[in-house]
């Protein structure tokens, strides 16, 4: 592409130079002044010139004030703002009073006070008194529309930036804009909540204090936040976030836009997600075992001593069981303690992902650029990550065209069958388009384990390699498996056999501990070592329960689904020592070393797997790594085993994990609405030949288990599949009947 | 010659009646012009000077010379004929379907040829029931003799707000959504309906073009008062006259003549006091200022337009307090509520002249209501503000006495015996949910 | 049987380019076949057809004033009261009609025959005052008509 051409402009007498087609905001902010704005948001799409407060003065435009949020840079445009034009003052004035004219002023009770852009521009912009003498408009307030967000509609200044954000952002088109003129007002269908995975953004567009979290209300004035800059654990995307607290204690969580990664989204789960921390069941001591009585707290060093115990004990026949949502620190530490310091190299890692597709890496912003996009795999992609799914839309409404090829898919295939589909892929006419194509975006999105490597090997065969703009995604489980992947191979060479019979099994992290694999492997084992948050994770089957920490609350580095190290700040105080501190400790006593400082673990680990970059080479807006050249063809896995089709009358079962699950977001009172409703999604075959209809209950059943559910309607979805989240699937085996 | 031109033979004929309307020449244009290049219709538009019927008085023909070539943005081209006609005042366009039906549907497909379509849109009014069925019928026979063309003529029908008049809150109204006027640029011309290439005319400005074809560019420029305003209006009376109705003259006529001419005159007896001259949005005239000829550039030298080409007459009973507050009441009840001037200022406006009407004002408050309709005009979204801002604020001018009076005197001069005393404003009664208690 | 609304909305929208063009349309159906209003289900009925959330058709819905969102009489009676009805004694003609139906403007009578409204200029300044009956325009109504009116609806 040749460089953009550049044009001159001039704004209030100063001369800027930017790229022609810039907006006038920018261009003005490019020449250090402000033109302000209420309703702009260019990550809405279009501008709208609603608001009227961007109002400048534009010289040979018709000679009334013109929206500049609006314009574009010309060369030699010559724009005057409030500061050096008095009709542009005016204008401003003017739009200020009337914002206020209806407002309520009640700054000093909104919990935007502080931080409320009206209340910045009215200082700067707007009338010193008020002309305005009769009655405000008046509405019921605050009202909820959610469990999550309030609204008070007579803060609301109708910028609609949040309604634009339901239509065109997250196109859920719930949140809109009823009645017209003085009367308009936001609103959902029949005050239903607003529900989907990305409502709260609304909280951080509103420019006022109309929409807000009902976490933090009236609890905290936002000047007293201290702002810690981090990045979200809760999926693979890892959203950059500010986390405020104060006194050590989480209020709320903010994105900070990473222009490649999540462009200033957030998904509920990441925004309302913290309050699990202060959850009532949060393990804050080391528990022991204690035959009648359950689980007992006990000392730290009485913990350690027990730990060094059943490590000993186990003489070697030692299996971890790793989380996704381990630091990269942390599973390094405990990989080294465990394979160097007892040479025991059994893990049990979270996911297996599939190696080679760091030759094709892309920034998932990648995606919105594409014009040909194809989703492979059994799971909604907004399940899995959540933010991926923004960038999809954003790539479909740019024009790309996107082909997803899944049980619910243009392409329909059967599950367990996403492998097969991807090796089909290299012939055929898709395969030709996107092997023609300069920007061509591949994605997995679950089904079948291995799937970056069959994606590694399509890649490969399409030429992506040599193809800046072309990349492909696979969208692992959890949010730091590639790094706890990389993090347990970086911690020694050595291999050793299956320990038989396991002595003793480590659970580091809730993923693992809820995990019921994990937990079938701890029967078999002699003693159970757990690392968990919560209580209810822990009782039952541990002999000795460490108290976990959460993402938020140590230091270290994720690798997110593009391959992006990112750094994990602490953003509060936990309640106990983190992982860290005590495996170094419990290290030193098997001679092992090992700092308890996670960037010196950091620097040891990135020597032998990331190339020696250190956190400070991280910051707080991390790069993506270079492309790394495949050496060979990437080895594919093996396909899984293609599940047999189900016999007739019977249905396929296809569970998925949804994106409001989880230990975490169990805890939250604020998202339980958001939790997948007890469904059976079918399809409109199906659901004929089985004459329900939408929302009548049926009864699901396999071997022996049977659940009630309502039935969906998936219109998508393939014949003889049927379609249950794991909350509500729970034993049902991969062949089910279902009747009325 | 004959300066009826619209309506043309329909005094004589029933050419709603596709064979009456062949009978007189329908028709026979739209098969003539299919058969030339698309630029001589618009050199024949631009030599008649044919300007916007809809209140802009934009030309016709430099706005189809505005629609990029195929080449140039490979869409599908569409021509969209406004038919919301809401202005208080105007009531012409309903005629002309009633009555010229096939005029209006020839001008449009010739309209399309102009531009290179095949897809014409007519968005009419919601509230136009009997001439929604008329425009039905006469296409369907139009579509049965043959004569689209291939191309499509979809008549669609409004639901009730006056901002789907105005060009872009039809675009969204007709895309299915809210009618709230869109910030422009980019011009319909450009990306209009569905984001294409898309023309925009009044539905007098399109029922003119086959005549002005049939009598040549040059010929209808003679007509009127050239060289801006030719040709003929269908100007509608109403108000205090006593045969109120439309009248189709030439430009140029003078407001006099239309009242008392045409008009019959002030009913009852009474006097004239002022003028409305192109719909309520309209600055308006007092009563010696009406021998101003109807014609853009005569009123433009007093202050104010012909838009859609109203002629109100109030006569003497009227407060011209209770019509500033009616104007503004409409106004605010139509504010699209998508920019904060036009929807907040509305409803300031309204609640100053409840108040000077009341007798609550303060002086200062006239002064304040001149400048809440300065602060509303010209920084809109749409022209709607200014259509509320400007009216009112030349009442208050004009009859600044009158407004005065209602500070100084602690209510109404007229004391109850004005003919908009008590005058009800459909805002004031909730047809929907009552969720924003406005109040009173 | 009537056909289902689902089928009727499809058969308009293939008339544009864009399915969602169809939503004025499906709402004056919905609004036909539900009793002259616009209940929560005529809104998600229309949604349903068209693709739509029934917040999104609701949004639409609350934009215009032809479209009721709360119940209406079987006879829905709209009087102008713009300006140039105004001059002409439109609250006259309102008037006379809240005396013989007994309600105000905005209301339905009990027995649920009725609606009345006041309505923004409806195209008639000619020939006042305008009253329209279920759409119907009726031109240069005076006060002394309404009783008139009000009979022959009653009786028809
Ligand atoms: C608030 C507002 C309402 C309008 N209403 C109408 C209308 O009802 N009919 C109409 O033809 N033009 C109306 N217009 C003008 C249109 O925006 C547009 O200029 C016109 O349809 C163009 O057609 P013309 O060039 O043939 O006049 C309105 C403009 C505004 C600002
Ligand atoms: S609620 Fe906030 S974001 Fe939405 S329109 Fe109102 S002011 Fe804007
Ligand atoms: S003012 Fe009554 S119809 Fe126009």
């Amino acid at each position: 592409m040749s460089a953009p051409e550049l044009v001159t402009v001039t704004i209030d007498e100063r001369s800027v130079q930017v790229p022609k087609g810039t907006g006038i905001v920018e261009t003005a902010a490019a020449a250090g002044i402000e033109i302000p704005v209420f309703c702009y948001e260019p990550r809405l799409g279009a501008a709208v010139g609603a608001c009227r407060m961007c109002l400048v003065e534009v010289e040979g435009m018709p000679p009334k004030p013109q929206a500049g949020c609006t314009l574009f840079a010309q060369d030699g445009m010559v724009v005057k703002t409030a500061r050096t034009s008095e009709m542009a003052r005016v204008a401003q004035n003017a739009t200020l009073e009337f914002i206020l004219v209806n407002h309520p002023l009640d700054c000093p009770v909104c919990d935007k006070g502080g931080e409320c852009p009206l209340q910045d521009l009215t200082f700067r912009y707007g009338p010193g008194n008020t002309r305005m003498t009769f009655d405000k408009r008046t509405f019921e307030k605050p009202i909820p529309i959610s469990p999550a967000i309030s609204i008070d509609r007579e803060r609301c200044i109708l910028c609609y930036r949040c309604t634009r954000f339901s239509e065109s952002v997250s196109e859920d088109n719930q949140l809109v804009a009823v009645n017209r003129g003085a009367q308009t007002m936001i609103a959902t269908f029949e005050d239903e909540p607003y529900t989907g995975a990305f409502t709260g953004n609304v909280t951080e567009l509103c420019p006022v204090g109309a929409l807000l979290p009902t976490q933090p209300r009236f609890e905290i004035r936002p000047w007293e936040f201290q702002a810690v800059p981090s990045v979200c654990g809760l999926c693979p995307v890892g959203c950059n976030i500010d986390v405020d607290q104060r006194e050590g204690k989480i209020k709320r969580i903010l994105s900070r836009n990473h222009p490649e990664v999540d462009e200033g989204w957030l998904c509920d789960k990441g925004r309302f997600g913290f309050s699990h921390l202060y959850a009532e069941d949060r393990i804050t001591d080391p528990l022991r075992r204690v035959r009648s009585r359950g689980l007992e707290e006990i000392s730290w060093e009485d913990a350690l001593d027990d730990a060094e115990r059943l490590l000993r004990e186990a003489n070697g026949r030692i299996a971890v069981a790793l989380s996704g949502s381990e630091t990269t620190e942390d599973a390094y530490a405990l990989a080294k303690l465990v394979r160097k310091g007892l040479g025991a190299h059994t893990a049990m890692l979270p996911e297996e992902i599939g190696g080679g597709l760091d030759a094709f890496r892309a920034p998932l912003s990648a995606i919105r650029d594409a014009e040909l996009i194809v989703v492979l795999g059994e799971d909604p992609v907004v399940e899995r990550a959540p933010i991926v799914d923004l960038w999809l839309r954003k790539a479909r409404r740019a024009g790309a065209e996107i082909v997803e090829i899944g049980p619910a898919g243009d392409v329909q295939i059967a599950p367990g069958t996403t492998a097969r589909a991807c090796r089909k892929l290299k012939s055929g006419e898709l395969g030709d388009r996107l092997r023609a194509s300069e920007r061509a975006i591949l994605i997995w999105s679950g089904g079948g384990a291995g799937g970056g490597s069959h994606l590694a090997a399509l890649a490969t065969d399409l030429g992506f390699a040599d193809k800046p703009g072309c990349g492909a995604f696979f969208l692992p489980e959890t949010a730091n498996g590639r790094g706890v992947a990389e993090a347990w191979a970086a911690a020694s060479d050595d291999e050793g056999p299956e320990p038989e019979p396991l002595g003793l099994l480590i659970v580091s992290g809730d993923e693992a501990a809820a995990n019921p694999n994990v937990r079938a492997l701890a029967e078999q084992a002699e003693r159970v070592l757990a690392i968990t948050m919560f209580h209810s994770l822990a009782v039952g089957w541990a002999d000795l329960v460490l108290p976990g920490t959460s993402y938020l609350e140590r230091e270290g580095t994720y690798v997110n689904v593009e391959g992006r190290i990112q750094r994990l700040r602490r953003t509060a105080i936990p309640p106990a020592p983190d992982e860290l501190a005590w495996i170094a400790q419990l290290a030193s006593r098997f001679e092992v070393e090992l700092s308890p400082s996670p960037s010196l673990v950091f620097a040891e680990l990135s020597e032998r797997v990331f190339g020696g970059v250190t956190y400070e080479d991280l910051g707080e807006e991390a790069r993506l790594p270079d492309r790394v050249p495949l050496e060979a063809a990437p080895a594919e896995s093996a396909d899984e085993p293609v599940p047999a089709k189900a016999p007739g009358g019977t249905l396929q079962l296809l569970r998925y994990r949804p994106l409001f699950s989880g230990a975490a977001v169990e805890r939250v009172p604020e998202l339980q609405f958001q939790r997948p409703a007890p469904e059976i999604e079918l399809s409109v075959k199906d659901a004929k030949r089985l004459g329900v209809r939408r929302g009548e209950p049926v009864s699901v059943r396999s071997n022996g288990t049977s659940v009630q559910l309502r039935a969906a309607i998936n219109k998508r979805l393939k014949a003889g599949v049927a379609r249950i989240a794991d909350d509500h699937a729970r034993d049902l085996h991969p062949t089910v009947e279902v009747s009325k | 010659m004959a300066d009826v031109i619209v309506l043309a033979n329909a005094d004589e004929r029933d050419l709603r009646q596709l064979a009456e309307y062949r009978a007189v020449g329908g028709y026979t244009q739209l098969e003539r012009v299919r058969s030339l290049e698309p630029a001589a219709i618009i050199d024949e538009l631009n030599t008649a000077n044919l300007r916007g019927r809809g209140g802009a008085f934009f030309p016709s023909g430099r706005k189809m010379q505005f629609i990029p070539p195929k080449e140039q943005i490979p869409k599908p081209h569409y021509v969209c004929v406004n038919a919301d006609e809401s202005e208080p005042g105007t009531f012409k366009d309903r005629e002309i379907m009633n009555r010229v039906p096939h005029r209006l549907i020839e001008g449009s497909l010739i309209a399309a040829h102009a531009i290179d379509s095949q897809h014409v849109f007519i968005y009419i009014r919601g509230e136009y029931l009997d001439a929604f069925e008329t425009l039905r019928t006469a296409l369907d026979d139009a579509r049965g003799a043959g004569l689209f063309n291939g191309v499509t003529v979809v008549l669609h029908r409004g639901a009730g707000a006056y901002i789907c008049g105005e060009e872009s809150g039809l675009l969204e109204s007709l895309e299915g959504k809210r009618g709230q006027a869109r910030s422009r640029p980019p011009f319909p011309a450009a990306s209009g309906l569905y984001a294409s290439p898309t023309l925009i005319n009044n539905v007098e400005t399109i029922a003119t073009i086959p005549k002005i074809l049939e009598l040549g560019g040059a010929e209808y420029a003679k007509i009127g008062a050239p060289p801006d305003s030719t040709g003929t209006r269908l100007f509608c009376l109403s108000g205090n006259v006593v045969k109120g109705g439309n009248y189709e003259l030439p430009m140029g006529i003078t407001i006099r003549e239309v009242i008392y001419d045409l008009g019959g005159g002030i009913p009852d007896g009474r006097a004239l006091k002022a003028v409305i001259p192109g719909g309520s949005s309209m600055p308006i005239l007092t009563a010696d200022q009406i021998d101003v000829p109807l014609e853009h550039d005569a009123l433009r030298a007093l202050d104010t337009f012909l838009g859609a080409a109203a002629v109100i007459v109030v006569d003497d009973r009227a407060c011209m307090v209770q019509l500033g507050l009616r104007v503004a009441q409409f106004y605010m009840h139509e504010s699209c509520g998508k920019c904060t001037p036009c929807r907040e200022g509305t409803r300031w406006m309204v609640q100053l002249l409840e108040a000077i009407e009341a007798g609550d004002a303060t002086h200062s408050q006239l002064d304040l209501l001149l400048d809440v309709c300065d602060r509303i005009l010209g920084k809109c979204l749409c022209p709607l503000g200014d259509a509320a801002a400007m009216p009112v604020a030349s009442y208050v001018v004009k009859f600044r006495d009158e407004f005065r009076a209602h500070v100084d005197q602690g209510g109404c001069p007229f004391g109850g015996e004005s003919s908009l005393e008590g005058l009800f404003a459909p805002v004031d009664q909730h047809t929907h949910h009552p969720v924003a208690e406005v109040p009173a | 049987m009537a056909r289902p609304l689902a089928d009727e909305v499809r058969a308009i929208a293939e008339q544009y380019p864009e399915s969602t063009s169809a939503v004025l349309p499906a709402l004056r159906i919905a609004q036909e076949r539900h009793g002259g209003w616009l209940p929560p289900e005529a809104l998600e009925e229309v949604g349903e057809a068209l693709g739509l959330t029934p917040a999104y058709c609701k949004g639409v819905a609350s934009f215009y004033d032809m479209f009721h969102l709360a119940p209406v009489g079987r006879r829905l009676v709209e009087v102008c009261t713009n300006i140039c009805c105004g001059l002409r004694g439109a609250q006259d003609v309102l008037q006379a009609f809240e005396r013989e139906l007994d309600v105000r403007p905005g209301e339905t009578t009990p027995d649920g025959a009725f609606t009345l409204r006041a309505v923004e200029c409806i195209g008639g300044c000619g020939w006042p005052t305008v009253v329209a009956i279920d759409d119907r325009h009726r031109l240069n109504v005076s006060a002394g008509d309404v009783p008139g009116i009000v009979q022959e609806l009653r009786g028809g």
